[in-house]
């Protein structure tokens, strides 16, 4: 194995806060070396120190031979170094072939466009990760994993030496995985190197040779493949083992607040039934695409379901929007906070007060008295670290921005909460603050749908679990089974039944 | 890049044919060539403007100074000529088109430089560019007696023309700058990079500058091209109507944006057609010039007009609902 790139000592510091601290990383040639860390951890910042986004404080950035200590885009592009966004970057409207071959003809110097050169240079690359696809379709036109191919494919176009993918499989279903991870196995066994940044542990050891392990912006270290296993990792990452309390219900009610029976709607969930009584957090597990995010949108009135029943405190109740769910006491936390869960440019007291602005209005005339004394008491209550109520939201963290989401629907003393992912993208000590409220709102008799695909977190705040996966309850778990041992570990098989084996993926084929 | 029509196309298409069976059985005078001639000669100023609209559309901008443009252009130009003497065509085109550039680039300077939306930055402009030039240069009009006679002759010229029993029919010359500024962005749009650009940052701005794309050179090429096109609509439409107001043009813009959007293009840029917009702006004019002769009067038209466009809008946006639907993207 050859090393096409060293990076040596890279420090890189925003606002006096250490995103990276003496970072050394060697990428040897026909290898897939992944990058694991928690969130904000620095192997994002990293990747754009090597692809030129940012300039490093220190260190130095060895490829082909000669020693950088910062590159441009340009220069990182020229030497090989090609970065696949989260996002894609890709044309929506323009063709396959045209997404494919624009930015290699363009770092040509092309003025004039040759359309026969544009289509035989798509096919080509995709000829070379063995790939079909119709090359006149616009993008938006095709599925997300034909997007992804045809990412890569504009970054074999260029002639990459190195490949970094950033989180590439998030929006991909199982199949879809399994392909990509084949294609990646294809790719390096041409010669390529790939930088595979991914949280899912299991797809990392599926493809990974060598895994580089960030933590707080310094590398713990460089480990095989094969020295490690999810155990090690997920200390090594973390730091720490993290135990958070579990929880157990001490509600005495037994009345369901909230019966759903075969609920259904084709394509995205079927024949869901659960009960849901005070003092429950119901667990709602499964990946992306498995219905939960789709069956959690129809509680709250946005996604109306085709057939099945909702009952709410016994009656049967036509949730058609969010209002009606507003009115039934359900409270949905977005998954998408920045944009469905937050007004982010107004102050905190506004958004406190924005689910229940009618409550406080008098003839149509916000009383600010009574919005500010609402806004105290929620941002006391749930410890918002924040100067002040009127505080944009924008400018909070993360975590603080979450915790007005909450504060919000709370005000509005609801009887289910059904929260979407309420802890993505939040720190680890906000997260154990999250959690804490949580148990105290199911211990005075609130009902929590929790909706989440990170194991620990389902085992530490669920007292019940449903597991989704193609739309299907394919297992429901008590209290008393969630006590057992191994059940950590059969959650997680339930939910993915493990990255298929990639020959077992040809065959499928 | 696709040759055979699209589907929304072949919509326009079939509203087109189906309007002009009905008026034609309604009232056989819309059969004669005289009435379609018209038509083309109405409409072949708007044209061109389209165009140069379609590609400021297409890089993901808007523009409603353009008429503003084409009005400060032409003035200028004609009341130079006017107050010098000379009297040539070309001289005409060429120094309202410069002026048109000159704007053009204005207008890109401004969004640049202020980080504003166009619509702001040109619905200001439009008005800047009409004051300065009624302010500082003259707000007198000017009747076909004074106007160089090039200009006239420019006017009134035809191709070739058609002798029917009762006199002749001619196609106005007017024809050929609109051929040419639509080969013109044609080639531009599909032939080359520069294009490529434009589409690309009508898309995705980030993605655009990552593939080597300059935004801002892009931009100044599309607004200074508008106003080239708004340069040289204005001496056309001056040519046609034989005379030069200092309040005219101005006023029309938001019927033209009406039917580029008519004619497909994405007001959120990335996407846009030249035929569509052909199309657009011909249903524009058939409606203008034809109510009458179904017996509706003219107010009819801003009804209709405001009805093809809330539904051709509303046909888009479905057919976009439904593709974000099978890829699982909610938007309701």
């Amino acid at each position: 194995m050859d090393p096409i790139l060293c990076a040596s000592h890279i420090c890189k510091s925003f606002i006096g806060v250490r995103a990276l601290n003496n970072i050394d990383i060697t990428i040897n040639a026909g290898e897939i070396h992944c990058l694991v860390g928690e969130n904000g951890c620095g192997k994002s910042t990293f990747v754009k120190c090597i692809s030129g986004v940012y300039e490093p404080d220190e260190g130095s950035i060895e490829i082909n031979g000669r020693v950088y200590q910062s590159l441009t885009p340009v220069e990182a592009m020229k030497n090989g170094i090609q970065v696949i966004y989260q996002d894609l970057s890709l044309f929506q409207h323009m063709t396959v072939a045209e997404n494919i071959a624009i930015s290699k003809l363009k770092f040509e110097g092309n003025r004039i466009i040759d359309w026969k050169q544009v289509k035989s240079i798509a096919k080509e690359q995709l000829d070379k990760i063995g790939v079909q696809m119709d090359l006149d379709k616009t993008v938006g036109e095709t599925s997300m994993a034909n997007r992804q191919m045809v990412a890569i494919c504009r970054a074999l176009a260029q002639d990459a030496k190195i490949l970094f993918m950033d989180e590439p499989t998030t929006a991909l279903t199982k199949t879809e995985v399994g392909h990509l991870m084949k294609i990646m196995l294809e790719l390096k066994k041409q010669g390529l190197a790939i930088v595979f940044i991914s949280h899912k542990l299991d797809e990392v050891f599926t493809v990974a040779d060598k895994i580089t392990i960030f933590r707080n912006g310094n590398k713990i270290g460089d480990f095989e493949s094969k020295d490690l296993n999810e155990k090690s990792l997920s200390y090594y990452m973390t730091g720490r083992e993290i135990e958070y309390q579990r929880y157990h219900r001490v509600c005495k009610d037994n009345d369901p607040i909230l019966e759903i029976d075969n609920l259904t709607r084709t394509g995205q969930y079927e024949n869901v039934s659960m009960s849901v009584r005070p003092g429950d957090i119901i667990g709602l597990t499964g990946l992306l695409g498995s219905g939960r995010t789709e069956l959690a949108m129809s509680l709250f009135g946005l996604n109306p379901p085709k057939s099945g029943v909702i009952k709410v405190e016994g009656r049967v109740t036509d949730i058609s929007s969010p209002m009606a769910a507003k009115k039934c006491g359900i409270a949905l936390l977005p998954e998408d906070r920045f944009n469905q869960g937050l007004f982010i440019e107004r102050k905190i007291k506004e958004n406190i007060s924005s689910a229940l602005i009618n409550s406080i209005c008098k003839k149509g005339i916000v009383n600010k008295k009574k919005e500010n004394e609402i806004a105290h008491k929620y941002v006391d209550e749930l410890k918002v670290r924040t100067p002040s109520v009127d505080t944009v939201v924008g400018t909070l963290s993360g975590g603080n921005q979450q915790k007005v989401v909450i504060g919000k629907w709370i005000a509005t003393k609801p009887k289910v909460f059904i929260m979407d992912t309420p802890t993505v993208g939040i720190d680890v000590g906000s997260k154990s603050e999250i959690y804490e409220q949580i148990h105290k709102f199911a211990d005075s008799g609130m009902a929590i749908i929790f909706i989440s695909d990170e194991i620990q977190e389902i085992m530490a705040n669920c007292n019940r679990v449903f597991i989704l996966r193609n739309g299907q309850c394919v297992k429901k778990l008590e209290e008393e089974d969630l006590g057992q041992n191994g059940a950590e570990k059969m959650i997680a098989d339930l939910i993915s039944s493990r990255v298929p084996e990639v020959s077992a993926e040809e065959a499928a084929q | 890049m696709k040759k055979k029509l699209d589907q929304y196309q072949k919509m326009l298409m079939v509203i087109i044919i189906i309007y002009s069976v009905f008026v034609a059985l309604k009232n056989p005078q819309f059969l004669k060539v005289q009435t379609v001639f018209d038509i083309i000669k109405t409409s072949s100023t708007t044209m061109i403007v389209a165009f140069g609209l379609l590609v400021v559309m297409i890089s993901g901008g808007i523009d409603v100074s353009f008429m503003a443009i084409a009005l400060f252009g032409s003035y200028t130009s004609l009341y130079t000529m006017i107050k010098t003497g000379i009297n040539n065509l070309a001289f005409a085109f060429a120094l309202s088109a410069f002026i048109g550039v000159c704007l053009g680039l204005i207008n890109a300077l401004l969004i640049n430089w202020l980080k504003l939306p166009p619509f702001i930055i040109t619905l200001g402009t439009q008005n800047l560019f009409h004051g300065i030039m009624t302010t500082f240069i003259s707000d007198k009009s000017f009747g076909s007696g004074v106007l160089p006679t090039c200009l006239h002759q420019f006017g009134q010229g035809t191709l070739f023309k058609i002798y029917t029993g009762n006199g002749s029919a001619g196609l106005t010359v007017s024809l050929i700058p609109v051929l040419l500024a639509g080969i013109l962005t044609y080639l531009i749009l599909y032939k080359t990079m520069l294009g490529r650009g434009i589409v690309a940052i009508g898309n995705n701005e980030e993605s655009a500058r990552r593939a080597g794309f300059n935004p801002f050179i892009i931009r100044l090429f599309v607004y200074g091209y508008s106003g080239a096109l708004a340069g040289m609509m204005g001496i056309v439409y001056a040519a046609q109507v034989n005379a030069l107001y200092p309040n005219k043009m101005v006023g029309d813009e938001l019927m033209i944006v009406a039917a580029v959007v008519i004619g497909g293009t994405k007001i959120t840029g990335g996407q846009g057609k030249i035929f569509g917009s052909v199309l657009g702006v011909l249903i524009i004019y058939l409606l203008n010039s034809t109510l009458i002769l179904i017996g509706l009067s003219s107010s009819w038209n801003n009804l209709f007009v405001g009805a093809i466009l809330v539904i051709a809008v509303a046909v888009t946006s479905y057919q976009e609902r439904v593709k974000n639907r099978n890829h699982l993207i909610f938007t309701e």
